[in-house]
Formats: structure tokens, C-alpha cells, sequence
């Protein structure tokens, strides 16, 4: 096969005319026309299937799915809930400071709930004030009201607030894209699913460290410095220092003490100087005892801001939390500037992995994993093996069984099933639709469908010749009374078919879309390619008996 | 050659006698889906399934001890031929939450096959799992697919007694079709339950692509009864049905046949994967036949048999 033939475009080329060529015929209706057009189209599909699997390093047309060559199969959840909360810590980090700004005074700026935040005890004589820098900030997509005399309640309206989810499952898939990437998967599937809009389905076919894909798509890498404001071996200790309640805008955290097995306690600000959106690089590196670390390096905007605030608080410690837990707390020597480290008691592989997903960005929120189903690659081979050993014992005790009873005819039939089953390898191969197990069991349904649909011809035209009817009327009579039966029986196939493509779950749908191509495959294999057969061999001469 | 010659069996008359076979299977059927008994596949009633290869041949006993230790109740079966040292550990829901032992059950999805398999790596050291696959659901998603898949039955059962009502001009030949495909997939089920199968995803589409073959057969001889309609106005409806079967026996013979003798194929050969799916595919054009000739035709008969005297003229039919 020229490489030529490989080429997208030159395939898209062939089958388009192989198809025009098909819709002349049927208007033509003359032989040699149909023959040649019938033939051809066949043959387009016979170049689209080439190579059907691995061949010399090059890949295959037909894709196998999850379960025939192993992989990992993810439906998660996005808590989108985390982003509401984030974006409502952004508002109440801006308000604090746009206020400071302004000297204007206040009591407390905190958030109440996932969409809401609220700003309390503000000095009276700057209310108005207050709620202008509000108006200006917040606007367009939040609602600010009046709370007292000197507070204000801001919640986000619902528009902004679908429009946050939705962007926040969006980003999350960007961001699962770009990991995945880094885990060289080929032919990854990453796409909303089911009805809710919050759920992502994830298929990483033919991955052989499934720990490893897992632990990649699974870290939520949400990265922030916090300050810390004490640090003890104990929660009731470090609780102490603040009357034994954890203030409104502070969080204990836990972290990896000094020596292992030991933990610390750590009562940071919730608000950061940092996140991991501020990101513009991160990387492996080594540290003074060349221990591996994790170098970044924050963007313009973040690190201007970093500087100002590390600069302001020198001699106290700041945490690096990374998904909820402290990896360090290094004490602020000096003015910390764009390029960063974090340090831990990481391995080389660890470090590895992490800076890669540092580098592909947090997920905007935590995922929850709803399903999961992992193929071991040797599990899905000896599935192929099975599949096709069946497919193959099937198909030649059809064949045979055609050959027995029909005769030549039964070769006319056997024509028209291998047409059939080239025309949905084709189409499978040509959409780029995924072969499954279950797909496999719908091509051994559609060979029985095929088989039916030549039977109720055949001994139709056999009907016709006990009745003393000519062989030629007798094939023309048993085809065109059996048009009717055959165009009731797909149509319904097909609507069966409709609701279980409705499933939208991988494997079933595999089924559905090699039932649907099947169907339609059929009516023209078993019915158009077998009628021009009959017509074509029989040619003009006169014929007395039909080997049937 | 030829299977049958001329064929002239009496199916509408021996219908009423061969319907009880149908009564019991149905009952029989209910009984299964009423009482609990059918059982469910992972994917639709959560938990953990997994297969796991061993390196030589698996003591399922010790095996069971290993997972047991961990997750009480879990099930454990040899799983395909015993040559290929596979194992199918099934855990429930309620195992995962005491191997996470974390507070929301949905955060962990893995813990509970993490604990199985530490254990077997612990307890059964001389027999290391070279390579396993795993299916964890979470409750959410499986009731959500549970729900799915009984609408979608239905609903596709209701599009196929639409487009069949439509097509022959007459609401008792589409609802004929539609029962004895109702008939096919309770009995279908009730059958599986008894062999001991559970209802997976792939079960469910078995059974759909059963609605449609059962449905297919029955529109066969109903097309043959609607042309011979059209030419025999002067026979009696019941006499006519009767004649649409025979006419179209032979065929009937060889499409289920041959699809029969294909899909024991699949399920003799195509492996552990496809066994529940093949049975129910097998157990399918078996009713699928006997419903369109014993159920769907004698429907409609008798629908026409009551409405007009018995032998009234076929010409009277909605055609």
C-alpha cells in the first residue's frame, strides 16, 4: 500500500467519489454501471481498512477500544462547589485590599457561604464609601446589598454562577488535556458526560502504570503560600494560643515534622500570597544536599505582589500547601522575588510527576472519582483472542451451512455477508469509532442479520420457481417481494438501536454504533450487491435452472 | 435440498395448550425480579469487581480467606477457563467504606480493592496476582444507570409498537409484536437468574438486541400475512395466520438456526467477557421464536376471532 493511501485526505477523496459513484448507479439503474460502481465502492472500502491492525510499527485503521487492548476508563466528578469557594476568596482578598488601600476601616470581610461573602463593622462615616469600591469591583456579576448599618452582603448572581460552573468543568478538562498529554497517551478521550454537566469521562487506552495515569489525573495540585501564624506538635497546643477556636480567616493544616513519623500542627491565614494560577514554570531540581526539589517561578503580576507581602512579614514563616497538606514552612529571610522552591522529603520520581502537573496547571476544583474500570493489557488480548475465535467458528459454519444448502446461490450470499462486513470495518475505521467487545458481538449479530435477509430471499425465489415461475421473474419477484419485510425489520433494528446509543457509556455504545452501520450495510449488501449478482451472472442469456 | 416440505402445522390451535409453557416463564420471570433474586452486575449496583491473573493456579479457598480478612462477604469465583489462573473478586459497597474507613464513601473509590489486594499480597505471597483489571462504581452512577437502562427498554419498546401499529394500520398487531417481546425479555431474565447470571451492562444490551431480533421475527410473518391479506380476502383470519407461519416455516428453521448455532458460538468461544451476554442472546432467539409463533400471532388472532364471529372473512381486517 502507497504511503499516499494513508493520508486522511486522499482516504476523505476515494470514499466521497466511491459514494457519488454508488448514487449515480441507483439512478442509472443500468448493469455494467452498477457493477462498476458497487465494485468500486467496495474497493474504497477495502483501502480504508488497510492496515486493519499494527503492521510494522505503523498503527492500525481500526481502533481498538478499553477493553480489547487494556487502559483505564474514568467517570469523575468535579466538585464545583471548590471553585465557587475559590472565587469568593479572590472577591474577599480584593475587597480587603482595594479598602486598605482607601484607609477606609473595617471590621471583618468574610466568606458566609460558596456564593456569598459579606463585609461587616465598617466605619460609619465611610459606608458610602465602601460600597462603591463594591459597586465598581463587583458590579456587573454580583449583587451587593446593604447588611445593617455598616455591612454589606455580595453573592454572585445566577448567571455568573452557571457560568462559573460551567468554565470551572471546562478548565478542569483543559487542564486533565494537558496531563494527559504528559503522559503520552495516544487517542485519549476526555469528554463531558453524563446529564448533571458536571462529570468527566476519562479513557486512556493501552496504558500499562495504571498507578501512575491515576495518580496524574487524580492530584488535584491546587498549590498556595500561606502565612503561617503558629506552629505546634499538637492541635490542642497550637489551639491555645488562640483560646481554643480556629479564627474565621485561619485553617489548622497538617505538614511532616522534623523527624519522621512526627507530624506538625499549623494555623495558617486562609487567604495566599500565592496560588498555583500565578504559575509560569516549574521544574525538577536539586537541592544544597542534593535532595531533589521543585523549582517555579511565579509570573510578573503574582511575583510583584508576593514581594510586597513576603517583604512585609520577614522573620515569620511561610507554609507551601499543596492540596491541603504543608510540604514546608521555611521562615521569610528576605523579600522572596519570582523564582521559588519547594522542598520535601520527595523522591526523584515524585518530584518528576509533581512539577509535571505543577506545569499543567491546578484543577479549579477537586474531582471525585464515580467510576472506575481498569483493563489489564494481557486481559484484553486474550478477550480479542476469544472474539475473534468466535467471530471465525461463527462465520464459517455460515458459510458452509450457505454453501450446503443454497448452492451457488449460497456463494452469492457469502459475497454479500463478507460486502457487509467490510463496509462496517470500513466505517468503523473511517470515523475513527472504537471496536469493543461487545462491538465484536454486534458484528456476529449483524452476520446473523444479513443471513436472515438472504434466507427470506432465497426461499422466496424458491416459492416463486414451484410455482412455475421463469428464473428471471422468479429473482425478480423474490426480491421485490421481500423489500417491503426487509425495510420493516431494519427500521425497527434501528430504533432499537437509537435508544441504546442514548446509553452514552462506552461499551454499549460501541454496540450500538456497529448495529446501526450494520443494518444499513446490509440492505445494500444482502439486498442491492446479491440482486446485481443474480443479474449480472445470469447476463442476457436465456436459463433454465437456477443452482439454488 | 430442502428442510421442510409444504409444512401445514396447526399453530394457532395448539397455542392455547403450549401458552402455559409461556405463563410459567413469565411467572417465573416476575417471581425473579420481584422477589430480589436477580442479581445485578457491579456497574449497576456499586461496588468493586475485580480480575485478577494469577501466576499458576489460583486456591480460590485461600483466596477467599486472604479477602475475607479484609472485606467480609466478598465473592470470589474462578473466572473463565481454570488454564488461564483467573479470579473474579466481587466486593460490596459497604467493604469499601471499612477498608477506606474515610467518612465519605465516595472519596475513595480504591481503597477497598487496594486492602483486597495488599491482603492477597500478604496472606497468599507464593501466588503473586501478575496482572489485574478492576471495575469500581460508585452509588451514584449506579442507580443513575439502573434507571437508565429499564427507561431506555421501555421506551424503546414503545417506538418499535408505534412504528409496527403504524405500519400494518392496526394498534393489535404493533401491541402483539410489543407483548411478545415483553414476554421474551421477562423470561430472558428469569431464565439468567436461574443459571445463576448477573444482569451487567452487556446483559442489558443482549436483551435489547433480543427485543429487536424477536420483534424482526415477528414482522416477518406478519408482512407475509398482511400480502397474503391482500390476495385471500375470502379466508377465515386464524386460517390465514396459520398459513403465514407455514408459509414462512422454512425460514423461520434457518435464520434461527443458524443465528442459534452462531451464538453458541460466542458463547462456547468468546471467553468469560461475553458469557452472560452470549447466554442471554442464546436463551433469546430461542423465546424470540417461540413468542412470535405462539404469542404474537395467536394475539392477534383472537383479537380478530373475538371482534368478529370465528370464521368471519379476513377482508374485515383494518388492512
Amino acid at each position: 500500500m502507497s504511503p499516499d493511501l494513508q493520508n486522511p485526505m486522499v482516504l476523505w477523496l476515494i470514499l466521497t467519489a466511491a459514494l457519488a459513484g454508488l448514487t449515480y448507479a441507483f439512478v442509472r439503474k443500468e448493469l455494467r454501471v452498477r457493477v462498476l460502481a458497487y465494485g468500486a465502492f467496495l474497493i474504497a472500502c477495502g483501502v480504508a481498512i488497510w492496515p486493519p491492525y499494527e503492521q510494522d510499527g505503523r498503527p492500525g485503521k481500526i481502533h481498538l477500544g478499553l477493553d480489547l487492548r487494556g487502559g483505564i476508563h474514568l467517570v469523575l466528578e468535579v466538585e464545583v462547589e471548590d471553585a465557587l469557594n475559590a472565587t469568593v476568596d479572590d472577591a474577599v482578598a480584593t475587597t480587603r485590599e482595594q479598602a486598605t488601600r482607601q484607609g477606609i476601616e473595617f471590621g471583618r470581610v468574610q466568606r458566609t457561604d460558596p456564593t456569598t461573602f459579606a463585609v461587616e463593622g465598617v466605619e460609619p462615616a465611610r459606608v458610602k464609601d465602601m460600597r462603591d469600591i463594591l459597586r465598581d469591583q463587583f458590579g456587573g456579576t454580583w449583587q451587593v446589598q446593604a447588611a445593617g448599618e455598616d455591612g454589606f452582603k455580595v453573592q454572585m448572581t445566577d448567571i455568573y454562577q452557571r457560568q462559573l460552573r460551567q468554565q470551572t468543568v471546562d478548565e478542569a478538562m483543559r487542564t486533565l488535556q494537558r496531563r494527559v498529554n504528559q503522559l503520552g497517551v495516544a487517542e485519549p478521550v476526555i469528554a463531558r458526560h453524563g446529564s448533571t454537566g458536571d462529570q468527566i469521562l476519562v479513557q486512556l487506552p493501552g496504558v500499562t502504570d495504571v498507578e501512575q495515569a491515576k495518580r496524574i489525573i487524580k492530584t488535584t495540585a491546587q498549590l498556595a503560600l500561606r502565612l503561617v501564624e503558629d506552629a505546634a506538635p499538637s492541635e490542642e497546643t497550637l489551639l491555645q494560643s488562640v483560646g481554643g477556636k480556629v479564627p474565621n480567616d485561619m485553617e489548622v493544616l497538617t505538614g511532616s515534622g522534623d523527624s519522621p513519623g512526627e507530624r506538625t500542627y499549623y494555623l495558617v491565614r486562609r487567604e495566599a500570597m500565592a496560588t498555583g494560577r500565578d504559575l509560569k514554570n516549574a521544574r525538577v531540581g536539586v537541592d544544597e544536599n542534593n535532595r531533589p526539589q521543585i523549582n517555579f517561578t511565579l509570573n510578573p503580576t503574582a511575583t510583584d505582589r508576593f514581594s510586597r507581602q513576603t517583604g512585609r512579614n520577614i522573620g515569620r514563616q511561610l507554609a507551601i500547601v499543596l492540596d491541603g497538606s504543608v510540604y514546608s514552612a521555611p521562615v521569610i529571610q528576605s523579600k522572596l522575588g519570582a523564582d521559588n522552591r519547594i522542598t520535601g522529603t520527595f523522591t526523584t520520581q515524585e518530584a518528576d510527576e509533581l512539577s509535571k502537573i505543577l506545569k499543567a496547571g491546578a484543577l479549579p476544583a477537586t474531582l471525585r472519582y464515580l467510576q472506575e474500570l481498569t483493563v489489564g493489557a494481557s486481559l484484553g488480548r486474550d478477550s480479542i483472542r476469544d472474539g475473534v475465535r468466535a467471530s471465525v467458528a461463527a462465520m464459517a459454519f455460515i458459510v458452509i451451512f450457505m454453501l450446503v444448502y443454497y448452492r451457488l446461490s449460497g456463494l452469492n450470499a457469502v459475497i454479500a455477508l463478507s460486502a457487509n462486513l467490510l463496509i462496517v470495518l470500513a466505517a468503523l475505521a473511517y470515523s475513527g469509532a472504537t471496536l469493543t467487545l461487545p462491538g465484536i458481538a454486534g458484528i456476529i449479530l449483524i452476520v446473523g442479520v444479513g443471513v436472515d435477509t438472504n434466507v427470506l430471499v432465497f426461499e422466496r425465489i424458491r416459492e416463486e420457481l414451484r410455482n412455475g415461475k421463469t428464473v428471471r421473474v422468479a429473482i425478480q419477484n423474490g426480491f421485490d417481494r421481500v423489500l417491503t419485510t426487509i425495510v420493516d425489520t431494519h427500521l425497527t433494528g434501528l430504533i432499537a438501536a437509537a435508544f441504546l446509543f442514548q446509553f452514552g457509556t462506552g461499551p454499549i455504545k460501541g454496540f450500538a454504533v456497529t448495529l446501526v452501520i450494520g443494518l444499513v450495510a446490509n440492505v445494500f449488501a444482502s439486498y442491492f450487491v446479491s440482486k446485481l449478482l443474480f443479474e449480472w451472472v445470469l447476463g442476457k442469456r436465456h436459463v433454465e435452472k437456477l443452482s439454488i | 435440498m430442502e428442510i421442510l416440505k409444504n409444512p401445514n402445522f396447526n399453530f394457532l390451535g395448539t397455542a392455547r395448550y403450549v401458552v402455559i409453557v409461556s405463563v410459567i416463564l413469565v411467572a417465573g420471570g416476575i417471581y425473579a425480579v420481584a422477589s430480589g433474586k436477580v442479581r445485578y452486575g457491579v456497574e449497576f449496583s456499586e461496588g468493586t469487581q475485580l480480575v485478577l491473573q494469577f501466576q499458576t493456579t489460583p486456591a480460590v479457598d485461600r483466596i477467599r480467606d486472604a479477602v475475607a480478612a479484609v472485606s467480609p462477604g466478598a465473592e470470589i469465583q474462578t473466572f473463565g477457563n481454570l488454564a488461564d489462573n483467573k479470579v473474579r473478586v466481587r466486593l460490596g459497597p459497604q467493604d469499601r467504606e471499612a477498608g477506606g474507613g474515610g467518612t465519605d464513601p465516595e472519596s475513595d473509590l480504591e481503597a477497598a480493592a487496594r486492602a483486597a489486594l495488599a491482603a492477597l499480597a500478604n496472606d497468599y505471597a507464593d501466588n503473586a496476582v501478575i496482572e489485574s483489571s478492576a471495575e469500581i462504581v460508585g452509588p451514584t452512577v449506579g442507580a443513575e444507570l439502573r434507571e437508565k437502562a429499564i427507561l431506555l427498554v421501555s421506551l424503546g419498546l414503545i417506538a418499535q409498537l408505534i412504528y409496527i401499529g403504524v405500519r400494518f394500520k392496526g394498534g393489535v398487531w404493533g401491541a402483539g409484536a410489543a407483548l411478545a417481546a415483553l414476554h421474551d425479555v421477562v423470561v430472558a431474565i428469569g431464565v439468567l437468574t436461574f443459571f445463576g447470571y448477573e444482569i451487567t451492562l452487556n446483559v442489558i444490551a443482549a436483551l435489547l438486541t433480543l427485543v429487536g431480533y424477536s420483534v424482526n421475527d415477528t414482522i416477518v410473518i406478519f408482512d407475509r400475512a398482511r400480502e397474503n391479506l391482500r390476495q385471500r380476502r375470502k379466508v377465515p383470519m386464524t386460517e390465514l395466520l396459520n398459513d403465514s407461519i407455514n408459509q414462512t416455516l422454512t425460514r423461520t428453521v434457518i435464520t434461527s438456526g443458524t443465528t442459534f448455532l452462531a451464538l453458541m458460538g460466542l458463547y462456547v468461544f468468546g471467553g468469560e467477557v461475553l458469557r452472560g451476554f452470549s447466554f442471554a442472546l442464546v436463551v433469546g432467539t430461542i423465546v424470540g421464536t417461540y413468542s412470535t409463533m405462539f404469542v404474537a400471532i395467536p394475539l392477534v388472532g383472537l383479537w380478530y376471532a373475538r371482534r368478529n364471529k370465528p370464521a368471519a372473512p379476513a377482508a374485515k381486517a383494518a388492512l
